[in-house]
């Protein structure tokens, strides 16, 4: 009935594990957020194979602000590690701003043909008419398109 | 009917507006994992005892959601732990349930790409909770 195993949990602090952790965190005292952004990035990239090749590609640094809980992380991807901040860092390639919900909706767009998000289902209209109406705003996002939709496989739980 | 927060009568009010939620049903399909629902006591509230919400939820049904022990609801595969107050501020809409995970408020155990996945059903199920009429011990 249940799964035995239910898997990756919220709430870890990586800092004591190996080397072989994927993801470490920049502060001492992780906030929330950090911590779950970090726990569902780790356990995707571990957990499902196709998110490896991007997730060893990409360098990049990419903020995401909550506006409504007026918090923010800075993903620091090093090409197979993952640093995250709390708040966001300088030298941020792309910064998402956008409500919790929005965020959540992030990580469930769908994937398509040739690693694409998906925008044209409900979650992806959702996204994408947000995006439109200035509630989602993306800082950086036309000359790193391609960084976007990594950060975007690399996330997305779908 | 008023009912006693977190009493049996509140359970099977919930667990009937689950079931009386289309939304939960179609944003629930798929789901097959128990959560637990830890709520800490606090004394200056006349919430004296740690309670333990166990919902059996399965494939957007609420089959079954009993009061017990805060231990029980801990051995759930998803546990979401805060103490009553928060509880209430999430029945009562003051907290929003995803802002209150993302701020520590709500504290999660369990796989998260999977909670990730159902969140739309989660956040019906916080809807539901408010469509209850509570009555709360620090008010009466």
């Amino acid at each position: 009935m249940h799964d035995p195993n239910p898997g990756r949990m919220a709430r870890r602090k990586l800092s004591s594990r190996s080397d072989a952790a994927v993801v470490d965190y920049a502060d001492k005292e992780p906030s929330a957020f950090a911590s779950m952004l970090g726990g569902l990035i780790e356990a995707n990239v571990e957990g499902r194979p196709e998110k490896q090749a991007d997730f060893a590609s990409l360098v990049a640094r990419v903020g995401i602000w909550v506006t409504d809980i007026d918090e923010g992380v800075t993903l620091d991807f090093k090409g197979g590690k993952l640093t995250v901040h709390n708040g966001l860092e300088p030298g941020r390639r792309l910064t998402i701003r956008a409500d919790a919900e929005t965020v959540m909706s992030l990580s469930n767009l769908k994937i398509g043909l040739f690693g694409m998000p998906v925008y044209y289902d409900e979650v992806g209209r959702g996204v994408a008419a947000k995006l439109l109406r200035g509630k989602l705003k993306i800082d950086g996002l036309l000359p790193n398109v391609v960084t976007l939709n990594a950060v975007t496989r690399i996330f997305s739980v779908q | 009917m008023t009912v006693k927060a977190f009493s049996p009568e509140w359970a099977k009010a919930f667990k009937d507006e689950v079931n009386k939620s289309a939304v939960y049903k179609a944003a629930g399909k798929g789901w097959k994992w128990s959560v637990g629902l830890v709520v800490e006591a606090e004394p200056d509230k006349h919430f004296t005892d740690a309670k333990g919400i166990v919902l059996d939820l399965f494939d957007g049904e609420a089959r079954d959601v009993k009061i017990g022990e805060a231990a029980d609801a801990q051995k759930c595969d998803f546990v979401i732990t805060a103490p009553y107050s928060r509880w209430k501020e999430v029945a009562t809409k003051q907290l929003d349930a995803t802002k209150g995970m993302l701020q520590g408020k709500l504290r999660l155990k369990g796989d998260l790409p999977t909670i990730v996945r159902y969140t739309k059903a989660s956040q019906e199920m916080t809807e539901c909770t408010t469509r209850i009429p509570v009555e709360w011990p620090d008010e009466s």
